[in-house]
């Protein structure tokens, strides 16, 4: 029996938050974690999944990241399913700092 | 005002050290991510949709100038530039760094600020209403009152791990500013036959997926009766409260499910078993905390200011933002000024640092150092002199504060909705944003006049759509977003749950209808009314029948 606590259907990537800053990140070709969904790994081979699940519970555990999981992607466009994953991958679509060029200031 | 004391001090700062602690042995994996969260949690630290999100307690809504412009150091040191103003009074900042949170707390320890109980299932921070120790209309400044109940609930032991969060409200005046019957326990203070000063308790109000109008438990209670009144209250609702499902875990179900009656049976029961001396506070000490709140220095004026009538007359911006951002103050020649965080082109609530350390300037200036955050996610300076009104409007001016559509139809609430929120099923920030911007024109908004539009990006309603005159509620489906529409709710003292219309509305067809709306009651109302009149006086077919006419 798969030992995967993913429960989806079609093509899936793996996500988290970095524990640090907070930031959405997806684990890579390289089984690396990056801020830019572009580089998301996407798989439906399950041997590769476990893989992937193995290397977010080793790096969880490591304490680079949190909540770690699965997350469904449409085969046509490459995009996340759910429509809030979605935005975990575009960012807000309105924030005051990016509305008035404000940053952080270090 | 409140001057927090040696207990809070100790508190705060052993918090502060506890939190530095713990976040380092998070980092270093001392800690896990279950063990952490509780923690993070009882500090205001939450993960979001895209970051971490920091939310700071503002006991009831008091902020003084130094306060606000460490809120500013904050988020210009930690975050990107701004923060949020939430209906619950609070300031959330929506971009810390976990390992800056401990640096963050110490900043706000340092102004007596913190982030406990703005989440988990404690008794959340007090709020009351803005206008507190300023407004003509109320029996007495309700900050007391609502300080009492923050040190008696501040880390009570009992009351630590409640079935489920626990919101309480004060107000002293009729107009409701605090949606009292919405919360868990409404306190209104009154004053009974004899005339001596008490309390007015309402209970098992809420919003959230099972939106509820609060009923009353004791019309009058004695003034010194409060907390042991409201210990036993709280000690039915962790003895009977349902801790098997979280959707049913609020007072209100409970009130509910048990009848109102039978409720305050219970709780009598239970009062009748308390030792009420043992609980209650001397009135030295009530006298002690009162005196935090006593009035600052006013002075004394003629009610009326001939320099503020000349300027009414001379400038014709001022007289528009004067005739809807200003309130009735107790004291003669003073005036509350409203400052709306509702420009029509940014976020509702949000406020970026330069504009709070600019309110902080202002309020030195013009309101003895004192500041109110609002439910509707504005600002208030609540003492300014009649004759510095104009000098401080064009100072608002400067730096875009000087918006003056308080209470008007864009003067929207509004959650962060999907933008931001890990719970969201759709945005709530680009609907009210388009809202605005159809009902632009200052003299059309003026003409509808009176009007409460409040989003919510999902069925916890947060943004109080259901006592909206108009709730709106962000939904998805197949990765659409549309939106459900409640109408003739009501967050005042005459509080009202608004009915849904029927199928929902995708974000264009939904500011056409409301535009539809609001047109037909202009048409339709009759000499006075305001939206919700004119609801109230024809019910809703007629209303639905325009917002689907498309
Ligand atoms: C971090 C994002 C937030 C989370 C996770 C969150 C979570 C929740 C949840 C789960 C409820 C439903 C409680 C229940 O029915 O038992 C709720 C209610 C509420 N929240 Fe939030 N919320 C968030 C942000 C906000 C914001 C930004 C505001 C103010 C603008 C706010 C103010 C309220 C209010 C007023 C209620 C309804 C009152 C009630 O408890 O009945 N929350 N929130
Ligand atoms: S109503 Fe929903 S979307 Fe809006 S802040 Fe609350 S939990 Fe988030």
């Amino acid at each position: 029996m798969s030992t995967l606590k993913h429960k989806g259907k079609g093509p899936q990537s793996l996500t988290a938050n970095e524990l640090r800053e907070g930031l959405n990140v997806w684990l890579t070709a390289e089984f690396e974690w990056s801020r830019d969904y572009k580089m998301a790994l996407q798989t439906e081979d399950e041997a590769v999944m476990e893989k992937m699940q193995a290397k977010g519970d080793a790096d969880e555990n490591d304490n680079l990241v949190v909540g770690v999981y699965f997350i469904d992607v449409e085969p046509d466009t490459g995009l996340p399913v759910r429509y809030r994953e979605k935005f975990r991958v575009k960012g807000p679509s309105y924030d005051t700092a990016d509305e008035l060029g404000l940053k952080r200031a270090n | 005002m409140y001057r927090y004391d040696e207990f809070d001090h100790e508190i705060v700062q052993s918090r502060v050290k506890q939190f530095t602690a713990q976040v380092e042995r998070r980092l270093d994996g001392r800690l896990t991510e279950a063990q952490f969260r509780p923690l993070r949690l009882m500090n205001g630290l939450y993960l979001q949709l895209h970051a971490y999100m920091l939310r700071v307690a503002v006991p009831y809504g008091t902020l003084s100038s130094k306060q606000m412009r460490q809120l500013a150091m904050i988020a210009d040191k930690y975050d990107r530039g701004y923060g949020h103003i939430t209906t619950r009074q609070n300031v959330q900042f929506n971009w810390p760094e976990l390992t800056d949170v401990p640096h963050i707390l110490q900043d706000l320890a340092d102004v007596e600020m913190h982030g406990f109980q703005t989440s988990g299932n404690c008794i959340r921070n007090v709020t009351s209403d803005p206008y507190a120790g300023a407004t003509a209309e109320e029996i007495e400044d309700p900050r007391p009152t609502a300080e009492l109940l923050r040190q008696w609930s501040t880390l009570h032991p009992e009351f630590a791990f409640l079935p489920r969060k626990f919101k309480i409200a004060v107000v002293a005046s009729k107009t409701d500013r605090a949606v009292i019957r919405a919360h868990d326990i409404g306190i209104e203070i009154v004053k009974n036959e004899a005339g001596e000063t008490g309390y007015h308790v309402i209970v098992g109000g809420g919003l959230g997926r099972t939106p509820i109008i609060g009923q009353t438990l004791r019309a009058y209670l004695p003034r010194e009766e409060l907390l042991p009144y409201l210990e036993a209250t709280l000690r039915v609702y962790n003895r009977y409260g349902r801790r098997d499902n979280k959707y049913k875990a609020r007072i209100k179900i409970l009130v509910t499910e048990t009848g109102i009656e039978e409720f305050t049976k219970q709780v009598e029961e239970e009062y009748a078993t308390l030792e009420p001396l043992d609980i209650a506070v001397s009135p030295e000490e009530v006298a002690r905390i009162t005196a935090y709140f006593a009035d600052p220095d006013f002075e004394t004026l003629p009610a009326h200011s001939d320099a503020y009538k000349a300027k009414l007359l001379d400038d014709k911006d001022f007289a528009l933002w004067a005739e809807n951002n200003l309130a009735e103050h107790k004291q003669d020649g003073y005036a509350i000024v409203n400052i709306s965080l509702k420009p029509l082109d940014l976020a509702p609530g949000d406020i970026t640092a330069d504009q709070m350390r600019a309110v902080a300037d202002l309020a030195d200036e013009y309101s003895f150092s004192e500041i109110r955050t609002t439910h509707q996610q504005n600002i208030v300076l609540p003492h300014v002199k009649k004759s510095d009104l104009h000098a401080l409007f064009e100072k608002l001016q400067k730096v875009k504060l000087a918006a003056d559509n308080i209470g008007l139809i864009t003067d929207i609430i509004c959650c962060p909705g999907m933008d931001f929120c890990a719970l969201a099923t759709a945005r709530s920030i680009p609907l009210s944003q388009a809202i605005a911007q159809r009902f632009a024109d200052p003299v059309r908004q003026r003409a509808i006049g009176e009007m409460q539009i409040k989003i919510s990006g999902c069925i916890n309603a947060c943004g109080h759509h259901h006592v909206g005159h108009i709730g709106i509620l962000g939904l998805e489906k197949a990765g659409v977003e549309f939106y459900q529409v409640k109408l003739g709710g009501d967050a005042s003292e005459n509080a009202a749950v608004g009915q849904v219309t029927g199928p929902g509305f995708s974000q264009e067809e939904l500011v056409d209808s409301i535009e539809r709306l609001v047109d037909y009651y202009i048409d339709i109302r009759e000499d006075g009314e305001r939206f919700i009149d004119s609801f109230k006086r024809l019910g809703m077919a007629p209303f639905k029948e325009v917002l689907y006419a498309a």
